[in-house]
This record gives C-alpha cells, structure tokens and sequence, in this order.
C-alpha cells in the first residue's frame, strides 16, 4: 500500500477563506450564523444560515465565485491529478432560477458541466468524478482519493468540496422539522436542530514520493479510511450507531491503529437530536472508558452539506499541527452522554491522529484518520 | 486488477431483465416502462410506491441485478458496496420538489420529495430493502459513465473493504430543461461483481494497465458493451 499525504489544504467558510481564519474564529467562539438575505425565510422553521460574505453569483452560480475564492491561493495543481469534487446539489441556485422563468442555461444544471468548469479552473485534465454521499460527500471524496493513490492508480488527487446556502434545501430541511429555530447547539442536551451553512475546501492528496519529488511540504497523512450503511432508515441515523461504529473499525484496520491511537474526533455533530445521539452512542462503545476531546464545527460554521467532511479534514490537519482542538461553538450545557467528551472550550490534542466522520440521509457513514505531517 | 461478475440486472427501454434470461439489446432509445411495485417485487412494498421515479429505477435494476446473482434474498444484514454512476441523477425529482417550493413561500415544501432530491438516496432504499451495509455512492463522471464507478467498484474489492460490490448507472429519461442537452440512452443496469465467482458468473472484469477496463478480455468502453460482452461469453 502506498502511503497517502495531504500537501494542500484551503477552506472558504462563513468565518473567511483560510484555515487561519477558520480556526482562530471557533478558538475565539465565533459563529457566521446570521439572518439569510438571499431568500425570505417567513415560512421556513428559521431565519438564519451561514452565507460566505461578499460572494457575487453575477449571471453565474454563486458555486463558481466561491470556487474562485477556494482556489485563490491554493497552489499549483499536477496537471496529471485526478479531481475529485463531492458537491451534493451544485448550481442549485441556477435551477431556483430556471424554475422562476429566468433566463438560464439548462446545460449548467449537468454536474458533469460543474465538472468540467472545476476542472478548468483547477487546471486538471484527467478524468473528473463527482462524489454523491449526501453529508458524508466529501469524507467518502477523500477516501476514494486515497484509495486510488493507495492502489497506485494515481500518484496525485485534488478533491474540491462546494455547497450552497439554498431555498432549494432550506425549505426541505425546514419541511423535515430539522432546522434550529435559532442558532445549532451541536452535543447540547436542549439541542433542538441543525443550522445550515456554506462552504468549500480543496485538498490536494499525493503519493509520499510525489510529494518528495515536487518538493511539497506534508500537511498530513491520510491513514485509513472507512464507510459503511445503516441499512435501516432515510432520513434518520440507525439509534444503535452500528453503521457508524463499522465506519470506524474499518478505518482504524485500514490505518492499523488501535482506537488508543485516536487522539480526538471532529464529529459530524448536526445538532439534531438523533445524529448527536447517535454519534455519542458510537463513540462511547468505541472508547469504552476514555474521555477523548471530540467537537463539531456547525455551531460556528453551519452544515454544509456535501462540503462539511472536506472542511472539517482541513481543520483537522491544523488542530494536528496545533496541537488542540477548538471549542464546540453553540454547546451550553453537554448532553448528559456527551460529557467529558464535548467541551464549549479548546481541548488539548496528545497524540498523532484525528478522527474526522460524516453522516447522511441514505444512511450513509463515512470516516478518514488523519495523521500530522511535517514538523 | 480483475473482479468476478456474478449478476446483471437492468431496467431500460426495452423492459426488465436479468443476464440468466439473456438480451441482445439493453439499451436503446426508447422510452422507459412505467415501474410499478408487481414489476420488481413479488410481495407487498410499502416504501416502492412513495419513491420518486429515479429511485424506482435504481431500485428495480439493483433487485434484478442480485436476484440474478442469487443474493436478493438475506437474513442478516451483508456488507456489500454499491457504486452508481449517473449522468443527471436525480435532477428529475429535483425539479419536481422545486415546484412544491414555489407554492405559498416554500410553506408548501414536500418533505417526502426533498427526501429523494439526493442523487445517493435510492441506495438508501437498497440498503434497507435487501440488508446492504457497506459503502454505497453514487458518482458523477466525466468520461464514459458508468466505468469511472465500476472501476472504483474493483478498487474496492481490491482493498477487501467489501467481498461484493455492485456497479452500475443510473439515469432517468432527461427532464425537459435538459432534452435537448443530454443526450444518451436512459435506464439503469448494474453489475453484481465478487470476489469469489457465484453460481451463475459471467466471467470476469478488470482493469487494464493503462485504465481501461476489460471484460473476459475484451476492451469495453462503456456499460452496455460490457454487459454485451458478458453475454456473448455465456
């Protein structure tokens, strides 16, 4: 197996673009969840999501402005790299429109056309896939990135994750009941919805002698992976965890770690009352007895849907090379299982390896360890 | 790199079918059959009826794929992957919600539509329905839908993350906005690939050097070409 590193990573997020200003908001408490303004929201269970600021869509999606953003200063791509995008509804936006009778061109809506226009602007020109997971998206994204560096079907992968704040999935969320009246409480015992939000990363993956021939520094190591169903619901997480707990099995044997090697966890953590529930319910049988630091970033950021596992791995590489995790924004008062586990303050990182899972509709459970790259 | 093919299952325009009944053509350009639960399913189905149309093809051709295979029936939950590629997805059903969304400020929002509006759901659907536990997506692609997931679906088997994994596409007829764009022959077909051969196996699948992909040794660059290159060997 070829050992798989990270030598790139960008976010854009409601806090900023860049993992700086991504990580030094949450350590300092801060949330982008404010009142929408590109729809009315009378309707809908809630006012608020967690828009990036500034982002013009002009004629276009706002997914290429904010693509723009992402790839500003995201250094040069291997021209033989495979991209790998995991985006769950793309241009979204340009459908609302077409759907009003604006003048829009139906080819847009295509994925394979995001495809191509991602890749033109990432300057890839292999073979492009775009990864549907619903909210584990980007997590499963970067598994199968690894998966072919790992099988030497590649040498280098650019995984690029995008999704929007839409009326198109504000209202369906609304209409299941499971949006925050307010702001998410993510591990909360009076957690009472999901917040949502918008956002992109890009990571780029190469093999460890890629990386060492194009001089790259290694942000980090992808060292295992895993994914597996529920096989029991929709829309709602399986109450017994056991499509999560195999998740994670299957990536601490992927990686050849014992769960001791995992020094914390960057949880789906919707907030809603089932997925936290459920997440506590499989870390506890995995860490039987261990208080290890987990958090959730959609207090302070929203869900962003297909692009949270790709944002969430980011900020993993840096709380690895920090050395601590921050702070679960929205958390007041932990569910009685959670405690010890979830903090509304920065926890300390004494190990090696960070755990990053994502969960979906579908049942879908998705899981990557990410190892500290360079000192 | 090289898998077992142990079943194939298809919903296209010229009906449903499975490999064992064999085909000399699975797609064509003709307009899909209207799937009711009797068409796929002997017994009662209290979810089938309430999928969207893009679930329901997906659905049916998975349960021919792994009738065919011998594997439709299971007592305990197996972890078998599925990887579909798909060209629009659930576009169709996307359009369809939109349209509740437009009524009455979203007030009018259908949650049971929007529950389908994920090009992954119908896996969902599959996993409940026939007990599938591994990974399952589905995959956009570039370049010859359909073998962009097949050959992710071997790279699977050959992590041993699933002793089986089914790979197929999946695509409904375009939806008006997009008629005259996409063009390509609607339907869904799926691939029961193993790491053992079952007991009705149609030979073999792999990747070749160079990436391409070959079945019983013959250069396929697409779906249909392979799923005829699998009959002709039987």
């Amino acid at each position: 197996m070829i050992e798989v590193c990270i030598t790139a990573a960008q976010t854009v997020t409601g806090l900023g673009t860049g993992l700086d200003p991504l990580f030094d908001g949450i350590m300092a408490g801060q949330s982008a969840v404010v009142p929408v303004e590109r729809f009315a929201t009378a309707r809908y269970l809630s006012p608020n999501a967690c828009c990036v600021p500034g982002v013009e869509a002009g004629g276009d999606s706002l997914l290429y402005p904010l693509l723009e953003r992402l790839m500003e200063d995201f250094p040069a791509v291997p021209a033989d790299c495979r991209l790998l995008l995991a985006s769950t509804k793309g241009p979204v936006d340009l459908m609302e429109r077409l759907q009003r009778g604006e003048a829009v061109d139906p080819a847009e809506l295509a994925m394979e056309r995001v495809l191509s226009r991602v890749a033109g602007r990432c300057g890839t020109t292999g073979p492009a896939l775009n990864v549907n997971a619903a909210c584990a998206s980007s997590t499963l994204a970067l598994a199968r990135a690894a998966q072919m560096i790992a099988l030497g079907r590649c040498e280098a992968a650019l995984v690029v994750c995008l999704d929007l704040v839409s009326e198109f999935v504000f209202s369906g969320f609304s209409a299941l009941q499971a949006l925050s009246p307010t702001r998410c409480r993510p591990f909360d015992r009076n957690r009472d919805g999901l917040t949502l939000g918008e956002g992109g990363a890009a990571l780029l993956l190469m093999s460890r002698e890629r990386a060492r021939r194009e001089e790259c520094k290694v942000l980090g190591v992808v060292a295992g992976w895993g994914a597996a169903n529920d096989a029991t619901h929709i829309t709602a997480p399986a109450r017994d965890a056991c499509g999560l707990i195999q998740t994670v099995r299957q990536a601490l044997a992927r990686a050849g770690l014992t769960t001791d090697a995992i020094a914390a966890v960057s949880a789906h953590g919707t907030a809603t009352p089932y997925n936290d529930q459920m997440e506590v319910t499989a870390l506890r049988a995995l860490f039987p007895g261990r208080n290890l630091p987990v958090h959730s970033v959609k207090g302070a950021i929203g869900h962003t849907l297909g692009a949270a596992g790709g944002i969430e791995a980011a900020l993993a590489l840096k709380c690895l090379e920090v050395g601590v995790l921050p702070p679960t924004v929205g958390l007041v008062e932990p569910d009685p299982e959670g405690v010890g586990l979830v903090s509304d303050a920065a926890q300390d990182i004494n190990g090696d390896f960070v755990l990053s899972t994502n969960s979906g509709f579908g049942g879908v459970n998705a899981a990557v360890i990410l190892g500290r790259g360079d000192a | 790199m090289s898998a077992y093919l142990n079943g194939i299952g298809w919903v296209t325009g010229t009906g449903c079918g499975m490999g064992s009944q064999g085909s000399e053509l699975i797609f064509a350009d003709l307009p899909l059959p209207a799937l009711a639960r009797r068409d796929v399913f002997a017994e009662p189905n209290q979810r089938f009826g309430r999928m969207s149309d893009y679930a329901k093809l997906g659905l049916a051709a998975l349960a021919f794929a792994l009738r065919d295979a011998g594997l439709e029936s299971w007592s305990e939950k197996r972890p078998f992957g599925v990887v579909a590629g798909t060209r629009l997805g659930c576009l169709a059903t996307d359009l369809d919600y939109q349209r509740t969304v437009l009524l009455e400020g979203g007030g009018l929002a259908s949650p049971n539509l929007f529950a389908y509006t994920l090009a992954n759901c119908f896996l969902g659907d599959a996993a409940i329905q026939f007990g599938l536990t591994g990974s399952l997506l589905a995959v956009n692609e570039t370049q010859s839908a359909g073998l962009g997931a097949l050959t992710m679906a071997l790279d699977q088997l050959a992590l041993k993350e699933e002793p089986v994994v089914l790979a197929g596409v999946c695509d409904l007829t375009p939806p008006e906005p997009l008629a005259g764009v996409a063009q390509f022959h609607p339907g869904a077909a799926f691939l029961v690939l193993g790491d053992a051969p079952g007991q009705r196996c149609y030979g073999s699948v792999s990747v070749a050097a160079d990436g391409g992909i070959e079945c019983n040794g013959t250069r396929v660059e697409s779906m249909a070409e392979l799923i005829a290159a699998a009959l002709k060997e039987r």
